[in-house]
């Protein structure tokens, strides 16, 4: 663990760095003039001078890059050309709106998908089993978007339960959560249940019913115990992916994310904003998936961390 | 040999139910403080605006549009204002005349005070001008010839000089927000006090919500309202919906299909005005002699074909007006100069007789440039084969490189969807914008798409210096008309300005600058 730890975060640190200069390189490839978005359409070429040259855009790239990789070291990534803010401080204004989404929904997810996995693993080819497929299906096909303003006309306009939009009371939390819950749910609880079915025709399991292991113990301490490391990477992945913002939900019901944010950022070029959005989101990115490795002994004490199985 | 365990110091059964235990608690917890928590209505005293773009700052230095007018003129003023006549009316100053060719002569209003009580000085207005001047990418800068300089009398009067006559100078500085020259910077101000009907209680800038309260020290008629939130919902099904709901008041910029949608709906109404913008299809001025574009015949001929009529009644839901000219109509100045006519056998019988065969045509545009963009691009890709020509289209996402093109550096093109507004209220902001190019301003392609047109420019320039008011007026006229005759457009036209309202909502006066005065806005008791 000793060593361990210091690689995987070294590891994670260089992930970071590689993330932010390609996207640092890609963003400045990419066609458009965040002069031209800054200052708007009026504006001559000589202010449009003026304003790269207050932006450090009239700098050689190389250049550019060395001032950047200076700001990483300090953490001020430079303000945002559109807000006219440290753009940094920009991000973490929508940071909490995105983990507050990300955290309720992956909770959710979890809440709903692992009994209805589990149930649907016991019940595995049943005519219930295979309607409760056919829903987790449709769950997984229907457009967030869809979604979304399906809710919103159902509980907020038609039955008024609860906001349509933004962040303003608890109850806004309600319908995004449950838009993009449902997608994780049905992915989720079809892999519970994959990994049950597999585990309930194992050996070891018929070994343990032949010894008169009770079929609660089979089912919740060796089948989910075995199926619990898969189902956890899947969680954590899909929480990390979340955290770079579930753009489409957060543009439906106004939620003031992350990705949202980098929306207009790349709409105004705005490269401060952008790199410190990816920043800032690959550390979260990189923070939970360490996080989830060095939970991994904790569901299977099998696995020990820096060491490989010994024969 | 079996692996070594290790001991965890938490086993699994109690990280899976501690697990499961927050999971429940989190998804019922979340669900039940919301169906125990209000839904989000505003309050019987509270007015909630939906504006489509973030409200970064409630200043206008560098980011103005349309939507923001309203709430950005709530806290902080000018000395003038556009009024609901697109003409300027007194706000901070009470009088503002033209006492000389460059001078004009300001009189503040007794007594007015911000609304932490510090007195409007004159000083506050010579650094608002400073700073508006210094910004760079400013916004508001493009349209002053030059930035006047502020003459002190005493506490309450002022001299505005200026090099040369700025006879639109009132209407100018209407789009200068006055603050206190202690607090003013180079830069848009985030923070801060003004002179308005409302003040600035709170703003989250992740979230773009604002909530202004009345301004005890107003110096007009009080604000009926107690409270205005201001959020931010980018996309328009959510706006439409949230005013449903009744959890938002007013929404605004919205689409001929959104407005369709709320029209008869019970409890909301639906205002409209005209517009300061010209939406156009804009011929490239850029190309050479002996190209047919370069033709104003052919450029006329091509008009011909467009049938405005049809795209304004079914693509754009007669939510626009056909241009009759080259500026709106509802902008001070404007002169009729005639109609764009639909007439296709017109249209190939002059091409004909111009030796104009096989011309095919390449049409840019910005999404989002105006609404049903994409349909009407398409509806003129019919209209232009109808006679003959072919037509390609290409669009750009915003922030992408349609200025290169436009400036011709990235590949030629023959029209463009571009859309033009004049804050200032004033026809002569717009045709100095458009069409008062030189070949200098042309070295460094900084004119609108080419248009240098020697004559005319000097028209422009004739019509925006003459001081007298009636010999503008036909000054103005003059160059309008001359520019008509050069067929700068295949089309044109006037979007309407339109908002939904809940019934609530009294005394809004929705006018053609899009904006409305958040003072006198009131709700039902």
């Amino acid at each position: 663990m000793l060593t361990y730890l210091p690689k995987r975060i070294g590891q994670g640190l260089l992930t970071v760095f590689l993330t932010v200069s390609v996207v640092f390189l890609l963003i400045r490839m990419a066609p458009g003039d965040p002069a031209a978005s800054f200052a708007g359409p009026l504006a001559t070429s000589e202010q449009l001078a003026a304003v790269r040259e207050q932006f450090g855009l009239d700098k050689p790239l190389f250049e550019q890059y060395i001032i950047f990789i200076g700001q990483l070291f300090t953490g001020h990534l430079g303000q945002s050309y559109s807000f006219q803010a440290p753009a940094v401080q920009v991000v973490m204004d929508r940071l909490p709106y995105t983990l507050t989404l990300a955290t309720s929904s992956i909770l959710l997810a979890a809440v709903v998908a692992i009994p209805l996995g589990m149930w649907m693993a016991r019940r595995s080819d049943t005519d219930a089993e295979l309607g409760v497929n056919v829903l987790t299906i449709a769950g997984q096909s229907m457009p967030d978007f869809w979604t979304g303003i399906m809710l919103l006309t159902g509980f907020s306009v038609i039955i008024p339960l609860f906001p349509a939009s933004g962040f303003t009371t608890w109850g806004g939390l309600v319908l995004p959560t449950i838009t993009v819950a449902i997608l994780q749910v049905a992915l989720i609880s079809r892999m519970v249940k994959r990994e049950m079915v597999n585990n309930f025709n194992a050996p070891y399991l018929n070994i343990a019913r032949s010894r008169g292991v009770s079929e609660r113990v089979l089912t919740w301490r060796y089948a989910l115990g075995n199926a619990g490391i898969p189902v956890f990477t899947a969680l954590g992945t899909r929480f990390a992916a979340m955290l770079n913002g579930v753009v489409v939900v957060e543009v439906v019901f106004g939620w003031p994310g992350v990705g949202s944010l980098i929306v207009r950022a790349l709409e105004t070029r705005d490269y401060p904003l952008i790199q410190a959005t990816v920043l800032i989101t690959a550390l979260l990115a990189v923070a939970v998936q360490l996080l989830i490795d060095l939970a991994y002994p904790l569901l299977d004490p099998r696995v020990r961390l820096g060491k490989a199985a010994s024969a | 040999m079996t692996a070594e365990f290790s001991t965890p110091q938490m086993s699994r059964r109690q990280l899976l139910k501690l697990a499961s235990a927050a999971g429940l608690f989190a998804a019922v917890g979340v669900s039940a403080t919301a169906c125990a928590g209000p839904t989000g209505l505003p309050g019987k005293d509270t007015l909630t605006l939906a504006l489509n773009r973030s409200l970064v700052s409630l200043d206008n230095k560098l980011n103005q549009f349309d939507a923001a007018v309203t709430v950005q003129r709530s806290v902080r003023e000018g000395l003038t204002a556009i009024g609901p006549d697109i003409a300027p009316i007194p706000m901070l100053a009470e009088s503002m005349k033209m006492t000389a060719p460059t001078r004009w002569t300001v009189k503040l209003r007794e007594g007015i005070t911000y609304s932490d009580g510090r007195k409007v000085k004159p000083k506050d207005v010579a650094t608002a001008l400073e700073m508006y001047s210094k910004v760079q990418g400013s916004f508001v800068a493009s349209f002053f010839p030059e930035f006047p300089t502020v003459t002190e009398v005493d506490e309450r009067n002022f001299h505005l000089d200026s090099k040369g006559p700025i006879p639109i100078l009132d209407a100018l500085m209407a789009l200068i927000l006055i603050s206190p020259a202690e607090d003013n910077k180079a830069e848009e101000l985030q923070t801060g006090v003004g002179t308005g009907p409302y003040v600035v209680q709170s703003f989250d800038r992740g979230a773009g919500t604002y909530t202004l309260v009345k301004n005890e020290k107003y110096w007009g008629e009080p604000a009926p309202v107690r409270q205005v939130n201001v959020r931010f919902l980018p996309e328009e099904s959510s706006r439409v919906i949230a005013l449903r709901s009744g959890e938002v008041d007013v929404i605004d910029s919205i689409s001929p299909n959104s407005m369709e949608q709320l029209q008869g709906l019970p409890g909301v109404t639906i205002e409209t005005a005209s517009s300061l913008r010209l939406n156009q299809i804009f011929y490239n001025f850029r190309k050479p002699k002996s190209h047919p574009l370069s033709d104003a015949k052919v450029r006329q001929a091509l008009s011909y074909a467009v049938d405005g009529q049809a795209l304004v009644h079914d693509v754009l839901i007669d939510t626009v007006e056909q241009a009759q000219g080259v500026t709106p109509t509802s902008l001070t100045g404007f002169a009729k100069t005639g109609d764009y006519v639909y007439d296709p056998g017109k249209a190939k019988s002059m091409l004909a007789d111009l030796g104009v065969d096989d011309l095919k045509l390449k049409i840019i545009w910005e999404t989002g440039e105006f609404p049903s963009d994409t349909a009407i691009m398409e509806a003129l890709v019919q209209m232009f084969g109808d006679i003959g020509v072919k037509t390609e289209l290409q669009q750009f996402e915003p922030g992408g490189n349609i200025l290169q093109w436009r400036q011709g550096k990235e590949g030629d093109w023959d029209l463009l969807g571009n859309g033009f507004s004049s804050p200032t209220g004033l026809a002569i902001t717009m045709l100095q914008g458009m069409y008062a190019g030189t070949s200098e301003k042309e070295k460094t392609r900084d004119t609108y798409q080419g248009y240098v047109i020697p004559s005319v420019e000097r028209k422009i320039v004739r019509a925006a210096s003459e001081v007298d008011q009636a010999k503008r007026t036909a000054y103005l006229k003059d160059a309008q008309q001359a520019v008509w005759d050069t067929w700068p457009c295949a089309w044109a036209f006037t979007p309407k300005s339109i908002l939904a309202r809940r019934d609530r909502v009294q005394n809004l006066e929705l006018s053609a600058a899009n904006a409305y005065p958040l003072a006198r806005v009131g709700l039902e008791s």
